[in-house]
């Protein structure tokens, strides 16, 4: 089983990225690493190809110089190729120009499945995959929590609001995995040193074929403000109202 | 024939040794030269267990005494009336090798008191059989000898007999007719037969050790047993010239291999060693046999040369280890368990990435943030909000000590209040100290004792050159295993520093009237952390810190009993019963309302389990109980 | 103006987001319409009519649920080329979601995700940075403009409508229905996975057994979308299994909101949720560390607290 693996570098995982003054997320020097989203769906896959018995795993990513580490992480957990596509014009790339650059990159080989994480954790949109599998013209099963291949199509359990629902496609098909369904390997250092000698290709827009326009952002910043600091930090002691409180902490949150 | 035996015996065993990697520690030093003084000849580290001590000394003492009486047996089998030049008629030896012969049948009656009715479970595991032959043999050795020369008495061709007590009294047992002159022969020959069949045994047998105990004695680790061996990684040299750990018996050091021939399954380690004590299956004793056995079977053909893990030992044995070194300290010819162990998590981890799944959020901690728990750096001086603490900023002058913080007093917090304890206690005493702040990083013991070694050295390295980029020059720590992994550690990665651990310079302070002295009451205790007192050697300074009574558990200095937390251990799941649990209820035993620490490991140990159990004693680092006297 | 709602539906009727979308959308534009299909959409109609839709482009055909996103993306793109809308709006559904991102590619307009508010034809909000910086951002390019609204950014409002109701032609081609949905689980007892779920409870020491764990269970019941964890004392106590522990050697949540009971906050606790949106800790120790993270620490009783506060939440559910 063939699969590509749609990866991204993300700033700062863990701590706090710094926007820039065009209202975007510094990503330059900063520090990153492969996207912690992306390695549920890159276990996902190294099981289904071991499964599979073969099959190579190919990374992709868009993202300048810097994203070469979360490809070179990738490949150092067991993934056998990487994709870059980088050029000036797709600094502040917006989903559409995301799925566009993406989709014509994986058209360009053999696969039987792409696998993407639910969202990104800078950016978290969580539409790219989908628009991906629509200019690919590929059946999609989302929020996966538990994945199983068998005789040319892939089953899996799709998390929704009440609980999951089996869902189930013929391959080829898109699938993105939850964090609830993998738990990513830690990379061997023989698995590191070996990612140095796998092959990563570097492509540009037009090595893809696409013009400027599909690749031109169709939203910008237009303003940029500090919100309103949280209620945050405050201890009670418990009386009647403390049950009307949590649960209006709750609805502001949107959760109930 | 029985050399030819001997020899052929003994080959494949000295073969594997002798092929196995370099360890670079043969040259003579002075710590050699007294460990082989002490561990071998004065039977140290035998006589910290009295009774099987000094059963032992009078086996080893006989056999190193009776060793000319050998030759002696040997020519009189030709003619029975010759005599060793010097010692043969020296009235001396002859009164000492009758003793000596007589005090190993007393050490061997001894060794089967133990073994048969005293049945210690440290024995549990160990070949009880072939034990007890050689006991028989050694017995035989020596009773053919002492009826020999009893019957030499009784011929009349002894010399010296009043010199010797023991086989004139024996002498009576025989006449002085044809009798006893074949009863000579018989014994003489019989002496000589059971020698010769004891060479025999003895390669393939633990009491190989008598041959490689005093080499492994003189190949152990100089200086503190805390340092491991580096295991350099240059990631741009072929992947074949550089070692992962030890993945097959291929990658074993002499040393790592004379140990495997030199454990007499005494079991010493095995009751000391936390792991089995809390129902684990580690004993180190087992994983030595288990490694031995199976370097042996491979040696011979019998098996498929293979991993260690699982073929020799099983993966969980590898991981219960906490390093804590009660193993290394009790074994009386000095088998390094910890390191051996250690290599084989090098390979699982850098080689397999196999290591228990629940440790991958500290190595990646490690890697990403420079800290197990993945906290931004900017956090680290989080501890030091209210203090007035100086931040060592790049270009800034050295001070006279840096305070070197570690992750856990800078994040947990628990630890950040012995850490600011300490800040304090350095304020109140006048001294010219600083923190690296942001620019601290750990220094990659848990990294390394988990097996990364090459996460460890890229660590070592970044600090040392932020160290060294500063103009550092003494150091004082406030967790234990930074202290060991700088003090005895950084040194191979270019950083030589004067370290001490914070117990010790307060105790100095204290000790130089810069600081007041505790004068607490209540009862305490104090737990020993591994990494300061058993691998360091400081039992002292934080009792003397601590300034009133301690309640000492009975396992406590170097044979304190670990709080579960090192090797890596603080962050991987333990089955119940927990070393934490054990360890908390002998320091609850001793009736102690505070258990004083030395280590943010063992203080967030031992306070869970306090915690756990609603106990109301409190687990506090030394350097709190002193920082809150009222006078500072 | 038109101003499309993407409603979600099911034989129980139309989903809250639908109604505050709509909601919302009045103040945008005239032309409101609603998009419904799937079982249940036409009897939704009615609500969503009354709370702005002046029309319902609708169909009850099993097809736009049994195949996922394909056959409605389908639908979907048919009646935006037919009737040109300016703006869509979408809930951040599971489902929407990739409805939202398919449409994109089909119609090459933008689209914004995780809006917290729409300020016009062209302009939507967001938060960023964990809520601390507000963004707002400028929708270019071709219509529709498709924007995905966070749950509950808009409270509904019935204005009392009447919806006219088009049927949507269900002639999906085969090649659309590769994508099958065989069963559906409703886990009311196990809820979703403590990695995915939106809220976590979770409990620690203080709890002191096994029982107080099904107190927590209820909260999460109540609440839904929630899963329970505990910290690892709890687990060490043997009062629930090690899959529920979080921190640095269980699990990391990062849900919307995590509610702690019990638990006073320890490093190895504290590394596997401090990266929740907001953190609710109810604990009798006025000194635990976690109330020094937690948006709203409370100091008491937990056995008083989370019945309280689980009746509380289901008389806000069922409106009484």
């Amino acid at each position: 089983m063939n699969v590509v693996v749609l990866t991204k570098w993300v700033p700062e995982p863990e701590g706090t990225p710094t926007l820039g003054d065009d209202g975007l997320l510094v990503r330059e020097g900063a520090d990153g690493a492969l996207d912690p989203g992306d390695e549920y769906g890159l276990e996902a896959a190294l099981q289904l190809v071991e499964a599979a018995g073969d099959g190579e795993i190919t990374l992709l990513t868009m993202g300048p110089e810097v994203a070469h580490a979360a490809l070179q992480r990738g490949l150092a957990m067991g993934a056998h190729k990487g994709v870059r596509v980088t050029d000036d014009s797709l600094r502040g790339a917006d989903s559409l120009v995301t799925a566009r650059v993406l989709a014509a990159a994986i058209g360009r080989q053999e696969f039987d499945l792409v696998v993407g994480g639910v969202e990104s954790t800078d950016g978290y949109t969580g539409t790219v995959s989908a628009a991906i599998a629509e200019l690919l013209g590929l059946p999609s099963l989302t929020f996966a929590r538990k994945l199983e291949a068998a005789d040319g199509s892939l089953k899996i359990e799709r998390q929704t609001a009440a609980g999951y629902d089996v869902v189930t496609s013929p391959l080829p098909a898109l699938v993105t995995v939850t964090a609830g369904a993998t738990e990513p390997r830690y990379p061997s250092l023989k698995g590191v040193m070996a990612a140095k000698s796998k092959p990563v290709e570097t492509l540009s827009v037009s090595d893809l074929g696409l013009s400027s326009d599909e690749v031109a952002a169709t939203q910008t910043v237009a303003e940029v403000s500090d919100a309103p600091p949280k209620q945050g930090g405050e201890t009670i002691e418990a009386d009647d109202t403390t049950a009307t409180r949590i649960a209006d902490l709750l609805e502001e949150a949107k959760v109930i | 024939m029985t050399v030819v035996l001997f020899v052929q015996r003994v080959r494949p065993r000295v073969a594997l040794v002798a092929n196995a990697r370099p360890t670079g520690r043969g040259t003579p030093t002075a710590d050699r030269v007294t460990r082989e003084l002490t561990h071998v000849f004065l039977q140290k580290k035998l006589l910290q267990k009295l009774v099987p001590g000094l059963m032992h000394v009078f086996i080893f003492w006989g056999f190193i005494v009776l060793l000319p009486t050998i030759a002696e047996a040997a020519v009189a089998i030709l003619d029975k009336e010759s005599s060793l030049p010097i010692l043969g008629g020296a009235s001396w030896f002859a009164f000492v090798s009758d003793i000596f012969a007589s005090l190993v049948v007393v050490g061997v009656a001894m060794a089967f008191f133990i073994r048969k009715v005293l049945k210690p479970d440290r024995f549990r595991g160990s070949h009880m059989e072939e034990a007890d032959r050689i006991l028989l043999l050694i017995l035989a050795i020596v009773v053919t000898l002492l009826l020999w020369n009893a019957s030499r008495i009784a011929l009349g061709i002894a010399e010296v007999p009043d010199w010797r007590p023991v086989t004139n009294l024996l002498s009576g047992l025989f006449g002085t007719g044809g009798g006893a002159e074949i009863a000579e022969r018989v014994l003489v020959w019989a002496h000589l037969l059971v020698i010769l069949g004891f060479l025999v045994i003895l390669p393939g047998s633990k009491h190989l050790h008598i041959a490689t105990a005093p080499a492994n004695v003189w190949l152990a680790k100089d200086g503190p047993t805390g340092r491991l061996e580096p295991n350099r990684i240059d990631l741009e040299a072929p992947e074949e010239d550089i070692r992962f750990g030890v993945a097959t018996q291929k990658d074993l050091s002499k040393k790592q291999m004379l140990d495997l021939f030199s454990c007499t399954e005494c079991g010493r380690c095995q009751e000391a060693c936390p792991a089995w004590a809390t129902g684990k299956p580690l004993s180190p004793k087992l994983l030595i046999m288990d490694l031995r056995d199976r370097v042996v079977a491979e040696a011979a053909g019998e098996v498929e040369l293979q991993p260690l893990v699982p073929n020799a030992v099983v993966d969980q044995v590898v991981w219960d280890c906490v390093t804590c070194g009660a193993c290394v300290r009790e074994c009386p010819v000095d088998i390094e368990h910890i390191d051996t162990i250690v290599d084989l998590r090098r390979n699982l981890v850098m080689a397999e990435s196999r290591f228990p799944q629940e440790a991958a959020p500290m190595l990646r901690g490690v890697e990403n943030q420079e800290n197990p728990w993945g906290e931004p750096a900017s956090a680290r001086l989080d501890w030091a909000k209210d203090l007035d603490v100086r931040v060592l900023q790049e270009g800034d002058p050295a001070p006279e000590v840096l305070f070197w913080v570690g992750c856990a007093g800078a994040f947990d917090e628990r630890a950040q209040k012995t850490t600011q304890s300490v800040a304090r206690l350095l304020a109140a005493a006048g001294i010219d100290s600083a923190v690296l702040g942001p620019r601290e990083k750990c220094t990659g013991d848990p990294a390394r004792r988990m097996g990364h070694e090459y996460l460890f050295q890229m660590l070592a390295e970044q600090n040392v050159e932020t160290l060294n980029g500063a103009g550092v020059t003494k150091i004082v720590a406030s967790c234990a295993h930074c202290f060991n992994t700088l003090a005895n550690e950084y040194p191979d990665y270019g950083g030589t520093y004067e370290v001490v651990h914070h117990t010790q310079l307060l105790s100095e302070l204290i000790a130089a009237g810069r600081l007041q002295p505790r004068t607490g009451d209540g009862k305490i205790t104090y737990h020993d952390a591994c990494y300061l007192g058993r691998h360091n050697g400081e039992f002292d300074a934080p009792r003397d810190v601590i300034g009133s009574d301690i309640e000492e558990m009975p396992r406590n200095r170097e044979r304190s009993f670990c709080c579960g937390a090192g090797g890596a251990r603080m962050w991987m799941e333990e089955e119940s019963p927990r070393i934490n649990d054990t360890r908390f209820e002998e320091a609850a035993a001793t009736g102690a309302e505070t258990v004083a620490t030395a280590c943010p490991y063992c203080l967030v140990m031992l306070d869970d389990v306090a915690k756990g159990k609603g106990s109301d004693i409190r687990v506090v680092d030394v350097a709190t109980l002193l920082a809150e006297q009222p006078r500072i | 103006m038109k101003v499309w709602v993407w409603a979600d539906v099911t034989p129980d009727g139309p989903a809250p987001s639908a109604l505050e979308l709509l909601t919302k959308a009045r103040d945008l534009g005239d032309e409101v319409a609603a998009i419904a299909l799937g079982p249940g959409a036409k009897a939704s109609t009615v609500a969503l009519g009354e709370h702005g839709a002046k029309t319902v482009y609708a169909s009850d055909d099993e097809v736009f649920s049994k195949h996922l996103a394909q056959p409605t993306v389908h639908a979907l793109a048919g009646l935006v080329e037919e009737h040109s809308p300016d703006l869509i709006l979408f809930p951040a559904s599971y489902d929407a979601r990739d409805i939202a991102g398919r449409l994109q590619a089909r119609t090459g307009s933008t689209l914004m995700a995780n809006a917290t508010d729409v300020l016009g034809p062209d302009k939507a909000r967001t938060e960023i940075l964990g809520g601390t910086k507000i963004v707002d951002v400028e929708l270019k390019g071709p219509a529709p403009k498709l924007v995905l609204i966070r749950p509950q950014s808009f409270a509904a409002d019935p204005s009392g409508g009447t919806a006219e109701v088009v049927e949507v032609k269900a002639d999906v081609p085969d090649d659309l229905k590769k994508a099958e949905r065989l069963e559906r689980h409703e886990e009311e007892a196990s809820g979703p996975r403590l990695e995915d779920a939106k809220v976590v409870v979770a409990g620690g020491r203080g709890l002191g057994g096994t029982d107080a764990f099904e107190q927590l269970e209820k909260l999460a019941a109540a609440i839904g979308n929630a899963a329970v964890g505990a910290s690892r004392a709890a687990v060490d106590a043997g009062w629930v299994p090690y899959s529920f522990q979080i921190g640095q050697t269980g699990k990391t949540v990062k849900p919307e909101v995590y509610i702690c009971a019990g638990i006073s906050g320890a490093l190895q606790h504290m590394v596997g949720m401090k990266g929740a949106k907001r953190i609710v800790a109810i604990t009798k120790d006025p000194d635990a560390p976690i109330l020094k993270i937690a948006d709203l620490g409370v100091v008491g009783d937990l056995f008083k607290i989370v019945p309280a506060l689980t009746e509380e939440i289901e008389k806000r559910r069922t409106g009484s």
